[in-house]
């Protein structure tokens, strides 16, 4: 462990535990309590607790905040693995500074996304089994099942595994409370040349392997949406594709605020520089520049070509309950397309205007989730229902900022076993 | 199953009968029947729409289960099984008829009365409720599955059965017996000359939402209701 006097054995706060952790650890801890309380209380007396109800005659939508966040926590674990693959094929240099936060950060989202499924199910117990017991494979489900839960994270978790060997390596050799854990995970790894070229080997193969992989299991979530006949709104071959493509914006701004953050950590700063932002900023400019033209195309299709139902979906967005939010949501977006737009053509780049993007895009990214799934159920009728409402109650919000908190204290320990940047880089 | 709309008199006795026979909680109506208006007075027009499972044969509730709980049985009913659905309503959202009623508390807290009020249970000796039906639990089908009635537990969806325990017993449905003006029609469309066979050899018929080609095993007999109808009342909404 390290001590005042001491140069530290493990590099960037890893294995130190600090005041300032602690209470952060603390802080998450209580929101995570309050959230795991909230889940109790829908556990106990069923989604009647939520603001959830059938269409139809109840004049609900059953899927909420919980399908909304499943769909922005594996969006932005594909934009992140994505982003994180592409950077080490691609071998760009200062982009390896993100590549192990965006790895961690797209296995710890994944998570998230199954538990919210798992909050969404009004028999959660039943679910872990019978989805795989009685797996109907005619079902988009299924294939989110079986391609993002079992095969995303089984190829994520072993891709971390592989490029996190030579670094376990490394610091095994250091005298530390966690040289067990590093010997374990190295597992006989010593990083001579022969093995170093096994394992870049291996990891560009894997890396090939995600890519698609990723692509297909998160467009099995669009298509969730876009296969459905009986919900105008929905029934759209845009929407895989708009899926992938927010899914990366996402995970791009996600990835700026935390390394951004992470400029903090003790020796980060210098390797995670303004070209690694920059880079960051231009990837989702350009990507947002193409996500609001899938947005106004839809636009125009549905309205254009509009039936009855089609046209009260999308006029509840531009003029009806769901216009305040999503001129909000779009105008962020644009908002942050023009910030990284003005930096690109200027070729001059300020962390905080690219910080600032960030926010606006992870908030806009989860409303226009939201605007995908509820608009649809409430005013999507092909009978003579009436329009319904959706209001999610203090429990859904109590159980979403609790998945929140679980994941940042599964980040925040992540921190403290793994090296936030890559060493071994420096040492050879 | 045909539906005569220019029999229907909107009475919904359909509506208590299924809820009578299938034991289902309050707002969730398996048979609603619309009460509908087109046109600005003085030249409004009313009809009447009763709206069960349409039990299509090429259905998107089928087709999105991801567990199988909701098939389709070689009769051509669309069956739920409640012992086997995980609660996530992939069905209800893909159903373009909204004919699912999930269970979002415990059945039990959802019905009209209040069934261990003492003074009701010394009338119905301990049962809650007073007429349970004991076919509801029963399994049914080559298949031998839970797929009978409503109010089993919560979290699970729910939704017109053609009253399957019924329908086993060569009963009609709930909905098709109690009918004052036999609008409802129910029997084999194989068969030529089943009633609802014959009502459609007879009189001009359409089906709901054909153009979604979902393939509805419920027709309508009479003329289709023009767009621009519009509920007339609704009923309380929220459970």
């Amino acid at each position: 462990m390290a001590t005042v006097n001491q140069i530290p054995v493990l590099p960037y706060g890893v294995g130190s535990v600090s005041r300032g952790w602690l209470a952060a650890i603390a802080l998450l801890l209580l929101v995570f309590v309050v959230g795991a309380f909230a889940y109790s209380r829908q556990f106990m007396y069923g989604e009647e607790v939520t603001g959830l109800s059938d269409v139809g005659t109840r004049g609900g939508a059953p899927w909420g905040l919980y399908v909304v966040f499943v769909i922005y926590f594996v969006g932005v674990s594909t934009g992140l693995m994505l982003i994180g693959v592409v950077a080490e094929l691609l071998k760009i240099g200062h982009m390896r500074a993100i590549t192990r936060i965006a790895e961690g950060l797209a296995i710890i989202s994944l998570l998230l996304g199954a538990m919210s499924v798992l909050a969404d199910l009004g028999q959660p117990l039943r679910g872990i089994l019978n989805f795989f017991r009685y797996a109907h494979p005619m079902s988009p489900f299924f294939g989110t099942f079986t391609l993002v839960v079992s095969g995303a994270l089984f190829a994520s978790v072993i891709y971390l595994f592989l490029t996190l060997r030579p670094d376990a390596a490394i610091l095994a050799k250091r005298k530390s409370g966690l040289s067990t854990f590093y010997k374990w995970w190295a597992s006989g790894y010593k990083d001579t040349p022969a093995e170093r070229a096994r394992r870049e080997r291996s990891s560009i193969w894997l890396a090939f392997g995600i890519l698609p992989l990723r692509i297909l299991a998160y467009s099995t979530l669009g298509f969730v949406f876009g296969l459905q006949v009986g919900r105008p709104g929905w029934q759209s071959s845009l929407q895989a594709p708009g899926f992938i493509i927010l899914a990366v914006v996402s995970g791009a701004a996600l990835l700026i605020l935390v390394a951004a953050a992470a400029r903090h950590i003790p020796g980060a700063r210098e390797e995670l520089s303004i070209p690694v932002f920059s880079w960051l900023s231009n990837l989702m400019t350009i990507l947002l520049g193409v996500y609001l033209y899938f947005l106004l195309a839809e636009l125009l299709t549905t309205g254009y070509t509009s039936t009855e139902a089609g046209w009260r979906v999308t006029s509840s967005l531009l003029i009806g309950q769901f216009a305040v939010l999503n001129w909000l949501s779009i105008g962020m977006l644009s908002l942050a397309t023009a910030l990284g737009g003005w930096q690109l053509i200027r070729r001059s780049y300020s962390l905080s205007m690219i910080v600032i993007a960030g926010v606006l895009v992870t908030v806009s990214a989860i409303l226009q989730r939201y605007l995908i799934v509820v608009p649809s159920l409430t005013t999507g009728h092909l009978l003579p229902y009436e329009e319904g409402t959706y209001t999610p109650t203090l429990i859904e919000y109590g159980v979403v900022l609790g998945l929140l908190a679980l994941g940042a204290l599964m980040f925040v320990a992540f921190l403290k076993l793994v090296p936030i940047l890559a060493i071994h880089k420096e040492s050879d | 199953m045909t539906i005569d709309l220019d029999r229907c008199t909107g009475c919904r006795a359909c509506m208590v009968a299924c809820k009578i026979e299938n034991n289902t909680t309050q707002t969730a109506f398996w048979m609603y029947v619309f009460r509908l208006e087109t046109g600005i007075y003085p030249d409004a027009k009313v009809s009447f729409l009763p709206r069960p499972c349409q039990h299509c044969d090429n259905a998107p509730c089928v087709k999105v289960c991801p567990v199988g709980a909701r098939y389709k049985r070689d009769d051509a009913i669309v069956a739920t099984d409640w012992d086997r659905c995980i609660g996530c309503r992939y069905c209800e959202v893909a159903c373009p008829y909204g004919v699912n009623y999930f269970n979002y508390k415990d059945p039990k807290k959802g019905l009209y009365q209040d069934w261990k009020d003492p003074a009701i249970q010394s009338a119905t000796v301990g049962a809650v409720p007073g007429w349970a039906n004991p076919d509801l639990e029963e399994k049914y089908g080559s298949e031998n599955r839970s797929i009978a009635g409503g109010n089993h537990i919560k979290g699970v969806m729910e939704k017109c059965t053609f009253c399957v325990q019924r329908v086993e017993k060569d009963m009609l449905p709930a909905c098709v017996d109690t009918c004052p003006t036999h609008a409802i029609q129910f029997g084999d469309l194989d068969d030529p000359d089943s009633s609802p066979s014959v009502a459609i050899r007879e009189k001009s018929n359409f089906k709901l939402l054909e153009d979604r080609n979902t393939q509805p095993r419920v027709t309508y007999l009479g003329s289709a209701i023009g767009s621009g109808a519009r509920e007339i009342e609704r009923p309380s909404v929220r459970e």
